[in-house]
């Protein structure tokens, strides 16, 4: 997992957040799929902050954590990541 | 700075003192009618209270968010139900500081100061706490929004002429399906609001506890407040300032609960003595004292980090609004158990007025986030809390601006407020709190303050542990949320009395107070 600070990729984040939200599910990562929104599993939007946060912290980065909001799959919230890390 | 918050406060004192429209009697009339205190407000209004509901920068007075709550405690001390009723301007116009823009601003704060009401619509009938199920619909139109639907259980919404509205702008509702509005009802073509009738409230009887029904109601471009789609992002960030409004409030009901309480002691003779020479008596009367002050250091952190710790405060927000009404709710049961048989409740004293407190206080811990749904929201980030203690984190220059009541604000940022929290400066720093005090405080407090470093330490390790699951939240996290809020408002205590290291027995009333209800021994 901490191989992601080096250098994360889409596919490293995306893999990172099906383990995180599978985590916070009590789920199987293999039931989670990465482009439907994370509200499909019985996650709150309040609640869906606080994935944001945690994700915060492994990367090391200063996120609003209402990117998740905006990019309510996983697949998305990947991909505005990477765009949000090179931007910065 | 002291002396411009002492200032108005002084001054506010006096006029609560003699204005007639703040006569005990009088407003005891007005209850007993369910008649609104109009008088009363108007009184404020004169005073220039309104004023102070306003930032600086937008042509107002109001620079640390202290000051207003100072204010907002003093006025619920007397009346609690003028404290709403007045104070509801604040919170009403709270979305708009935060994301307005800075013309739509200076606008509000010249109403504001001009003696405008105004009011916050969020909740609906089938929609109390669950903010994303609002079903008010704002669809757009030519140059503008056109509104439906109904907000009911809302504070001044008859009297108020501007109305914060929640609208749904998506029909698939969600996080970004909301977008908030400013309505100037003397904008609106006739017929498109219609108010709803008073609703007769259990406590502050005298409120404009109503509602509004809008229909094809169209507002301009200009009466969006911030981005559209981002209204649930934005109240919720207005929620985390005004729960420490709500809080300012429950401590002046707290204030006049021990007030009301010692006088009846002090004044009724039984059996030839006074009930206050009784040591059950004098025991509840401490017991009271010591709740207070430890609700009181929660409260005061948590409005001075609206200013000093704003990427903290959803946490600490939270955790005060869920702890302090709670604990004068609570205060006012134990006074009554011991006192009530004695008459406490009854219309003989002070016009009634204790039976009356007892009724207003609780309707403090509902609105604006009830203490379960604040509890929730604590809950919810119990996993970063715990993770942010392992490593200690904590802003100590923002602390250090919290714990000192005499430090002047720095400038209120909107664009540093989080939906969630990096940490608990106070907790991360109350180990080395407690070396100061074990090495510099009388020996009474060092076994105390270890004991609570010791309770804080464990009720971490338990946070880490939880294995949450949103929506399946079990009663034990909420007990343990309770244990958290006890360890926050002790650390609290112990911050600030470092920061004035005067009347340590009154510090260590408060710490067994704290240890007590967290059942450590
Ligand atoms: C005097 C008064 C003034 C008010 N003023 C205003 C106003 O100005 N503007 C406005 O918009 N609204 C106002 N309200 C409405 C108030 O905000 C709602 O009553 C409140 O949101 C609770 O809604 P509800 O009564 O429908 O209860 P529900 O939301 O249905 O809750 C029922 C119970 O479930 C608990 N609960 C709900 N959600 C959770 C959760 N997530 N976790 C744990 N427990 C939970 C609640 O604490 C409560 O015990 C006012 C209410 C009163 C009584």
């Amino acid at each position: 997992m901490s191989d992601l600070t080096a250098v994360p990729t889409p596919e490293s984040l995306r893999a990172w957040l099906v383990d995180c939200v599978a985590d916070h599910l009590g789920r199987a990562p293999a039931g989670i799929a990465t482009d439907v929104p994370l509200t499909t599993y019985g996650l709150d939007s309040v609640y869906a902050l606080s994935i944001a946060a945690e994700l915060e912290d492994h990367l090391d980065v200063s996120l609003d954590p209402t990117l998740i909001w905006d990019h309510p799959t996983i697949d998305a919230l990947s991909a505005a990541l990477v765009a949000e890390l090179r931007s910065a | 700075m002291t002396a411009t918050v002492a200032d108005p406060l002084a001054r506010l004192g006096a006029l609560l003192d003699r204005s007639p429209a703040f006569d005990p009697a009088t407003l005891a009339a007005l209850d007993r009618a369910e008649r609104f205190p109009a008088d009363a407000c108007a009184a404020l209004d004169a005073f220039g209270l309104p004023a102070h509901y306003v930032p600086v920068e937008h042509g107002g007075r109001l620079h640390g968010f202290g000051a207003v709550a100072a204010l907002l405690r003093a006025v619920a001390r007397r009346d609690l139900t003028v404290a709403v009723a007045h104070g509801k301007t604040y919170l009403g116009a709270v979305a708009t500081w935060i994301a307005g823009d800075p013309a739509a601003a200076a606008r509000l704060g010249a109403r504001i100061a001009a003696g405008a009401v105004v009011s916050c619509a969020l909740t609906e009938r089938a929609h109390g706490s669950d903010l994303l199920g609002g079903e008010l619909t704002a669809r757009p139109r030519a140059g503008g929004w056109t509104l439906d639907g109904e907000k009911w259980l809302i504070n001044n919404a008859t009297r108020a002429e501007l109305v914060t509205v929640l609208a749904r702008t998506d029909p698939g509702g969600g996080p970004r399906g909301f977008t908030l509005f400013l309505l100037d009802k003397a904008r609106l073509a006739p017929g498109a609001l219609t108010p709803a009738p008073k609703v007769p409230t259990y406590g502050v009887r005298g409120a404009d506890i109503s509602g509004i029904v809008l229909r094809g109601a169209h507002v301009g471009a200009d009466a969006v407040i911030g981005p559209v789609g981002h209204g649930i992002e934005i109240i919720l960030k207005a929620l985390h300032l005004t729960r420490t409004a709500c809080v300012a409030m429950s401590l002046g009901a707290g204030d006049h609960a021990l007030e009301l309480a010692t006088a009846f002691a002090a004044e009724t003779v039984v059996a030839g003595r006074p009930l206050a020479d009784r040591p059950e008596v004098r025991r509840v009367l401490a017991d009271a004292a010591a709740a207070l002050d430890l609700a009181e250091a929660a409260a005061t952190v948590a409005v001075r980090a609206i200013n000093g710790l704003p990427r903290e405060l959803s946490v600490l927000s939270a955790v005060a609004k869920a702890f302090v009404p709670a604990q004068v709710d609570d205060l006012i049961a134990r006074l009554t158990d011991v006192l009530g048989p004695y008459g406490l409740l009854g219309p003989g004293f002070r016009h009634g007025a204790f039976g009356r407190l007892e009724r207003d206080a609780r309707i403090v811990g509902i609105f604006d986030g009830s203490s379960l749904v604040n509890r929730n929201a604590l809950i919810d980030q119990f996993r970063r809390l715990a993770r942010a203690w392992r490593k200690g984190a904590r802003d100590d220059a923002g602390l250090a601006e919290v714990t000192d009541p005499d430090a002047p604000p720095s400038a209120f940022r909107p664009a540093a407020l989080s939906l969630v929290a990096g940490g608990n400066s106070v907790l991360a720093a109350l180990p080395d709190a407690a070396r100061r005090v074990r090495a510099t405080g009388p020996a009474e407090l060092a076994g105390l303050v270890d004991r609570l470093v010791a309770a804080t330490g464990e009720v971490h390790a338990e946070m880490a542990a939880f294995d949450l699951r949103p929506h399946a939240v079990p009663p034990a996290a909420f007990e343990l949320a309770e244990r958290y809020e006890l360890c926050f408002a002790a650390a609290a205590g112990v911050q600030l009395w470092l920061r004035r290291p005067v009347d340590a027995p009154r510090l260590r009333a408060l710490l067994v107070r704290a240890l007590d209800a967290m059942g450590t021994r």
